[in-house]
């Protein structure tokens, strides 16, 4: 179904091909024309929409395939100290020179969702998204550490570096990761012993004594065997429930 | 002078049943000195007398001493610490009202400063309150139980689990821990230990130095007479003695534990060392005489007793008689 329907679209465009050519050899010598099929059309034939070929349904699609065509994909952290990242950022955070586009004076208090769709990247992508080297991975501390304040230990909001919110979803989780590994120090809650028993001698946590003595085959309670369900009460609460008994 | 030795030897078996919960893994290193061989069998009636002498960890007389050694230095025991920004506040104070400020600050300090217990591990449970037989194969899964009464302390409440075998037993210590942080959850605590406890990540941390990040996190994760708790633990001060590095603790409330471990394995050697070249003669007597309150049958406190030595002749004591325990190897 998919692929006739492929072959349906492509045709006129194959047939507009034809009559440029066509065109073309009716051209008067000297003067150069080179085919040209407009963007338009070839958007409107070619779009992933109809033909659904590259772009999967998973929206992280894009941005995984650029991150990993990428030479640091295996160890992120080397990028940081190479020359390419200190030439283009220098000793400054990577979100320094980052400015976002909006109408007035006040930044819309969530930047944009992501950055790359199916594949394509928006214009002025964040911080993150725009150098294909820089990975968030909870190894790579000297990244994270540039999105955490150094006076008060908390994530800066992406209003203030600029990333978009698919990157700092994964930003936050990999500065937690971080945390739980101990690659980045956290404040932790004192805790307090005093007023803490810790002789485990109540029953619930240490030996209780066994029931007093009596036979395994007797029933725990004298009563246990002893009591007869009314035949009457027996019998028509059988017959409500005969279906569903075996 | 044989009577001794065999003494010695027996004193020393009779320490280790009493110093068996406390430090496994130290014992599991290091041998007991053993100054000459000994002849089993014999005893004293003086023995008994003598190992009640030996001090627990929570003796107001030990608790006195470490805190003594501990120290109290202002600047590292309020360290600034990361959290959220206020703007600074000025007070004008007179003479006697800055006196008083700096006496608040003192006891605030003693209070951040208050030792974590050292606890013997904690005995596992395993006791069956019932076994039902026609329960059997009712259903897949284990049901647990857990009072969730506000008012009691969480080593009284009762946490039971119905097996799909139709037993009803008392939760494990660690199905207790996980299913009291699921009802009363404490701060920073995890149900699963994070993987910072983990050796490889361990190391890490050791070689950056940050040995009171990880045993202020074994603090707020595990319970103090866990197993965990007493593994990082003994790993921390093997590392922290291993290089010296006894001034990364000294002035927090962890200085404790790691004097009494090194002192219940006999190794102080180091930690003394490290004491007289920071010039803290007082530290490294009063530490001289706990181990001799901690070891009542070593050399170094036989000897003291009789010359009745102390401050520095404590020191020269134990010079003259401290010998290093062989490592198991």
């Amino acid at each position: 179904m998919a692929a006739s329907i492929r072959s349906i679209v492509r045709a006129p465009s194959r047939i507009f091909l034809v009559l440029q050519r066509i065109h073309q050899t009716q051209v008067t010598v000297g003067v150069l024309r080179a085919p040209v099929i407009t963007p338009v059309i070839r958007n409107f034939f070619y779009s992933s929409k109809l033909l659904n070929l590259e772009s999967s349904e998973k929206n992280d699609h894009g941005v995984e395939s650029l991150k990993d065509l990428s030479r640091y994909k295996d160890k992120p952290w080397k990028y940081l100290e190479s020359e390419e990242y200190i030439e283009r950022y220098g000793s400054k955070p990577v979100w320094a020179n980052y400015r976002r586009n909006h109408k007035g004076g006040i930044p819309p208090q969530k930047t944009r969702k992501t950055c790359i769709r199916r594949g394509k990247t928006c214009g002025n992508p964040c911080p993150i998204c725009r150098d294909q080297n820089i990975i968030i991975h909870y190894q790579n501390v000297s990244l994270l550490q540039q999105f955490i304040s150094p006076y008060t230990g908390f994530v800066y909001d992406p209003t203030r570096t600029g990333v978009c919110m698919r990157q700092q979803k994964r930003l936050n989780t990999a500065i937690e990761t971080a945390k739980l590994h101990g690659l980045i120090p956290t404040q932790l809650p004192f805790v307090d012993y005093t007023g803490e028993d810790y002789s485990n001698s109540h029953g619930a946590v240490a030996h209780t004594p066994p029931p007093p003595s009596k036979t395994p085959d007797e029933p725990w309670y004298s009563w246990y065997g002893s009591i007869e369900p009314n035949e009457h009460e027996l019998a028509r609460v059988k017959k409500i429930y005969k279906s569903y008994l075996k | 002078m044989a009577a001794r030795c065999a003494g010695r030897a027996l004193s020393r078996a009779a320490r280790s049943v009493i110093n068996a919960e406390y430090n496994r893994a130290a014992r599991s290193q290091t041998v007991q000195r053993l100054t000459c061989t000994a002849a089993p069998g014999s005893s004293s009636s003086g023995q008994d007398a003598d190992r009640l002498k030996a001090v627990q960890f929570a003796d107001a007389e030990v608790q006195d001493i470490l805190n003594r050694i501990t120290g109290l230095d202002l600047n590292k025991v309020f360290q600034p610490v990361k959290q959220e920004l206020k703007p600074p506040k000025y007070r004008l104070l007179t003479d006697t009202q800055l006196e008083e400020a700096a006496h608040k600050a003192g006891t605030q300090a003693k209070k951040l400063l208050k030792m974590p217990p050292v606890l013997p591990e904690r005995k596992p449970i395993e006791e069956v309150l019932c076994e039902d037989k026609m329960l059997e194969g009712m259903d897949k899964a284990k049901y647990v139980f857990t009072d969730i009464t506000y008012n009691i302390p969480h080593r009284e409440r009762f946490i039971v689990v119905r097996e799909p075998s139709g037993t009803l037993r008392k939760a494990s210590w660690e199905e207790r821990d996980r299913l009291l942080q699921v009802y009363f959850p404490k701060n920073e605590r995890k149900l699963t230990p994070p993987p910072m406890f983990k050796e490889e990540n361990l190391k890490v941390m050791f070689g950056q130095n940050r040995h009171h990040a990880v045993l202020n996190y074994c603090l707020v994760q595990f319970e103090p007479d866990s197993a965990e708790f007493k593994r990082v633990h003994a790993l921390t001060y093997e590392d922290i003695e291993k290089n010296g590095k006894y001034n990364l603790l000294w002035s927090t409330r962890l200085f404790g534990g790691l004097v009494w471990h090194l002192i219940s394995s006999q190794r102080i050697d180091g930690l003394l060392s490290d004491m007289l070249q920071r010039d803290r003669v007082h530290d490294a007597e009063s530490l001289v005489h706990l181990f001799n309150l901690a070891h009542p049958q070593s050399d170094s406190a036989l000897q003291a007793q009789q010359q009745q030595a102390s401050g520095l002749e404590l020191l020269k004591v134990i010079i003259l008689t401290y010998q290093q325990p062989p490592l198991v190897l």
